[in-house]
C-alpha cells in the first residue's frame, strides 16, 4: 500500500502513567483523564491538530491504553477518520530482532520511524497528552520555516518558582536558542518548554539514531536529543505562545484547571476553535424546581435535583434533593444521593455516593482536594 | 434485523405551519436537541434496523443537513445504511406526490431490489419509544398482512382530525379504520407505523397503480380492512403526536415531567441519537437562576429560567427572565427581556427590556433570525 506524503503528521506522547495523579490515573492512562465537562485531556492536543490542518496523528500508548483506545476508536470524533492518514495507535511492537517497552520519550518515537517514513513527511510534530490549551500549531510551523530552523520548541512564561519543575531554555534576539535545561535547580531564564516540538523529519531521524546509540542517554527529548542537537550547533527555535496552557499533571493542578473554565476571561472553551470530543449520546440536562445552580458548568444528560455552585458536572451525573457541590469537578455518571454534602473535590467517574455524606472540606479549610475514586461505591456504613 | 426502514419526512403538511415553514415536519426541532426525525430513525436503529430511505417532500434541505451521512445513527454503512429520497420521478409520475402510496410508488424499485424481508413504514411526527422486534415477533405470530402500532388514548374534536383509528375484534384485527374522523372520546389511535411483509408491499403498490391508488390510509387500511389481515399491537409508553403549533408547545412542555423524561430519554430501549454539534458544556454565571427546565448544551446563562426548555447554544443575558417558553438552537435573549409562553425559533434575538408574552394555551412564535 502506498500512502500519500504528508507535509507535517504529528506524534502523540500519550504512553505516560502520570503518577502524580494518583488514583486518577490508576486504571487510565493520563490522556484518557475526563477534562471539562465532556472532555479528555487527549481532546485539546487532536483537536488542536484537526483545527490546524494536520490530519495524520500517530498516538504512542503504553500505559494502561485501553480506555483510550477504545476513547480514539476511528477518530471520527475529531474527524479523523481518513482516507489517507488519520489516527493510528502504536502500542510497542515486537521485531526480529530486539522488541522492548517504550524506554523514553525518544526511544518511542525511535520505534515508530518506520511509521512516520511511510508518509514521507518534511515536518514532524511532537506533542503530549498532558496540556489543556488551544493552539494554532500551523503558525508554528509557520514560524519553523520563515526561520529555516531544524527543531522549534513552543515555549511560555511561567512564574519565576515553578520554572524548576519545567524544562528551560534561553534564546537570543532572533529566538534562536543557547541554552536548555531539564527541571534546572536555579533556572537562567522563565521560558518553559510546552513539551511541543517541530522538527525537520531528516534531522530528528539522524539524532534519534545517534542518541539510540548512546548507551548513557535516557531516551529523552528534554533530557537527552534536544541537548544532543544544541551542542552539534542545529538551528534550534524558541516559539512563544501567548494563550492560556495549563499542565494538568497533578491534582491541585487538574482542579485548577477546570475552575478556571468557569470564568469565560481565564479559558474560554465555547468559541471559534471547537474542541471536539466523543460523548455518550444523551439528553439535555434537568434542573429540578427546587435546585440553585450557580458559576458551574453542566454536561448533557445530568439531572440535578440539589445545588451546584462553582463546579464542573459531567454528562450523566444526578445529584439527588438537598444535595449540596460546592468547588468540585463530577466526573461522568456519577450519582450523589440526596442531603449528601461534597466539598472541595474530584468524583472520579461512575461513582455511586449513598445520602446523608460529607466528602471532601470546604474549600476556606485550605485542607486539599479529596480524590474519590473511580466505580467507587461510597455508603454510610 | 431482517426489516428495511421507510420514514415520511412529512405526510402532514396540513398543519405545523409556523415552525414547518422553512423546513420538514421532520427536521422541526425538538427536546432541546433533537429533530423529530431522530425518534424513528432511534427506533430503527435500537430496533437493530441498517437500512433505513426517508422520502421527502419539500423543504429538505434541514432534514438533509441534518442526517447527512447518517454517521450520527451508525447508518453510514456499506451495506444498507441510510438514503434520502427527494421528490422523485418515475414514469408517468411526475411532480409531488399525493399521499404514502403514490410515494411509495416512486421507490418501489429501492423497495424491490432490498433483500429485507421485512418492511416498517413509519411517519415523523409522531414520538414514541419502542423495539420493533417485538412487533415483527407478533406480526408473525399473527400471520398479518400489516400489523398497525396504535394507542389507547383520549383525543377530542379538535385533534381527531389528524388521527387514524382503528377497531378491533377480540383478537385485535382490525374490523374498521377512520380515517380523519370529526370525534372525541377513548380510541385506538395509530401511531402512523405499520409493518409488513416486503412481497406483501409491492403487491399492494402493484395494485396502487393498476387502480391508480395513492393514499395509504384511505386506499388500504379503510378499503381493505375485510379484506386483507390487519392487526393491532398495543404501544402504551411515552407517546407525542406533533400536529400543530399548540400540541408542539404541550409536548414540549410535557417533557419536563419526570415521567416522560425518563420514559422517552432514559428507557432501556436506547438513546436517542442526534447530530453530533462539539459544543460546550452550559455556563451558569453567579447570577443565573434556573428552575425546572431542560437545557442542552452550549449554552450561556446569566439570567432566570423556570419551566423552559433550551436548545443548543441558546445565550440568555442577564437580568432576563424566560418562563415557560421554548427556545431554539442559537436564541438570543437580550439583558433585562421578560419572555413568558414564547416558543423562539432558531437564530432568533430578542433585544434587551423587551416583553413578549403568549399564554400556554396560545403560545406566540416568533419566527427563525427574527430581531425582536
Amino acid at each position: 500500500m502506498r500512502l500519500v506524503k504528508k507535509e507535517c503528521i504529528a506524534m502523540l506522547l500519550a504512553g505516560g502513567q502520570g503518577s502524580r495523579l494518583g488514583v486518577l490515573t490508576q486504571k487510565i492512562a493520563k490522556p484518557s483523564v475526563p477534562f471539562g465537562g465532556k472532555y479528555r485531556i487527549i481532546d485539546f492536543p487532536l483537536s488542536n491538530c484537526v483545527n490546524s490542518g494536520i490530519d495524520t496523528i500517530g498516538v504512542l500508548t503504553q500505559y494502561q491504553p485501553l480506555l483510550l483506545n477504545s476513547y480514539i476508536g476511528d477518530g471520527k470524533s475529531w474527524d479523523l477518520d481518513r482516507m489517507n492518514g488519520g489516527i493510528q495507535i502504536l502500542p510497542p511492537y515486537q521485531r526480529v530482532d530486539d522488541s522492548e517497552w517504550y524506554s523514553g520519550t525518544a526511544n518511542a518515537i525511535y520505534q515508530n520511524m518506520d511509521f512516520i517514513d511511510q508518509y514521507n513527511p518534511e515536518y514532524v510534530l511532537i506533542l503530549s497528552g498532558d496540556h489543556i490549551y488551544k493552539m494554532d500549531y500551523s503558525l508554528m510551523l509557520q514560524y519553523h520555516k520563515e526561520k529555516n530552523a531544524d527543531c522549534t520548541i513552543s515555549v511560555i512564561d511561567v512564574p519565576v518558582k515553578e520554572a524548576s519543575r519545567f524544562g528551560i531554555l534561553s534564546s537570543n534576539d532572533e529566538g534562536r536558542i543557547v541554552d536548555f535545561e531539564e527541571k534546572p535547580k536555579n533556572p537562567k531564564s522563565t521560558k518553559a518548554s510546552m513539551g511541543i516540538y517541530i522538527f525537520n523529519w531528516d534531522k530528528l531521524k539522524k539524532y534519534l539514531k545517534l542518541d539510540e546509540k548512546n548507551p548513557e542517554s535516557t531516551k529523552d527529548f528534554g533530557k537527552d536529543v534536544i541537548p544532543l542537537m544544541l551542542e552539534s550547533g542545529e538551528k534550534l527555535y524558541s516559539y512563544e505562545f501567548l494563550g492560556y496552557w495549563k499542565d494538568v499533571g497533578t491534582i491541585e493542578s487538574l482542579w485548577q484547571a477546570n475552575m478556571d473554565l468557569l470564568d469565560e476571561n481565564v479559558f474560554d472553551l465555547s468559541k471559534d476553535w471547537t474542541i471536539y470530543s466523543r460523548h455518550a449520546e444523551m439528553p439535555p440536562h434537568y434542573i429540578s424546581q427546587n435546585s440553585t445552580v450557580r458559576n458551574c458548568i453542566i454536561s448533557e444528560g445530568a439531572v440535578i435535583y440539589g445545588d451546584v455552585e462553582n463546579s464542573i458536572i459531567f454528562s450523566g451525573v444526578k445529584i439527588g434533593e438537598n444535595a449540596v457541590v460546592k468547588d468540585s469537578v463530577i466526573m461522568a455518571d456519577v450519582e450523589i444521593q440526596e442531603n449528601t454534602i461534597i466539598n472541595n473535590s474530584i468524583i472520579d467517574e461512575a461513582v455511586n455516593i449513598g445520602p446523608d455524606l460529607k466528602i471532601g472540606n470546604p474549600i476556606e479549610k485550605n485542607n486539599g482536594i479529596t480524590v474519590v475514586p473511580r466505580d467507587s461505591i461510597i455508603n454510610n456504613d | 434485523m431482517n426489516a428495511l426502514g421507510i420514514i415520511f419526512s412529512d405526510m402532514q403538511d396540513w398543519s405545523m405551519t409556523e415552525l414547518a415553514s422553512h423546513r420538514s415536519v421532520a427536521a422541526i426541532p425538538y427536546g432541546g436537541r433533537y429533530r423529530l426525525i431522530d425518534f424513528p430513525l432511534a427506533n430503527m436503529v435500537n430496533s437493530g434496523v441498517d437500512k433505513v430511505c426517508i422520502i421527502t417532500k419539500s423543504n429538505y434541505k434541514s432534514l438533509m443537513e441534518h442526517v447527512g451521512s447518517g454517521k450520527d445513527w451508525d447508518l453510514s454503512r456499506k451495506k444498507g445504511g441510510i438514503l434520502i429520497f427527494p421528490p422523485y420521478a418515475v414514469g408517468e409520475n411526475h411532480g409531488l406526490f399525493h399521499g404514502r402510496l403514490d410515494a411509495l410508488k416512486r421507490v418501489l424499485e429501492y423497495i424491490s431490489s432490498s433483500s429485507e424481508k421485512y418492511v416498517i413504514l413509519s411517519d415523523s411526527d409522531m414520538i414514541y419509544n419502542i423495539n420493533y422486534k417485538d412487533v415483527i415477533a407478533y406480526h408473525v405470530e399473527k400471520k398479518a398482512d400489516i400489523t398497525a402500532l396504535y394507542i389507547r388514548t383520549d383525543i377530542d374534536r379538535n385533534t381527531s382530525t389528524h388521527k387514524i383509528i382503528y377497531g378491533f375484534d377480540e383478537d385485535n384485527r382490525a374490523n374498521d379504520v377512520l380515517v380523519y374522523p370529526i370525534t372525541s372520546g377513548t380510541y385506538n389511535v395509530g401511531l402512523n407505523t405499520w409493518i409488513m411483509n416486503k412481497e406483501f408491499l409491492e403487491a399492494l403498490i402493484y395494485d396502487a397503480i393498476a387502480r391508480n391508488y395513492s393514499d395509504f390510509s384511505i386506499d388500504v387500511l379503510t378499503r381493505k380492512v375485510k379484506s386483507i389481515k390487519i392487526y393491532g399491537f398495543e404501544y402504551n409508553g411515552y407517546f407525542a403526536h406533533i400536529d400543530s403549533l399548540q400540541s408542539y408547545y404541550d409536548n414540549s412542555m410535557g417533557l419536563l415531567k419526570k415521567e416522560n423524561l425518563d420514559s422517552l430519554f432514559y428507557s432501556n430501549i436506547g438513546p436517542i441519537y442526534t447530530k453530533t454539534k462539539d459544543s460546550a458544556p452550559t455556563k451558569y454565571c453567579k447570577d443565573a437562576s434556573v428552575k425546572n427546565s431542560l437545557i442542552a448544551s452550549g449554552c450561556t446563562i446569566e439570567g432566570t429560567v423556570e419551566n423552559s426548555i433550551i436548545f443548543r447554544g441558546v445565550r440568555i443575558g442577564k437580568g432576563a427572565v424566560v418562563k415557560n417558553s421554548i427556545v431554539i438552537s442559537h436564541g438570543n435573549i437580550g439583558e433585562n427581556a421578560k419572555l413568558d409562553s414564547i416558543v423562539l425559533d432558531t437564530h432568533a434575538y430578542v433585544t434587551n427590556n423587551r416583553v413578549l408574552l403568549g399564554n400556554s394555551n396560545c403560545p406566540f412564535f416568533i419566527k427563525r433570525y427574527s430581531i425582536v
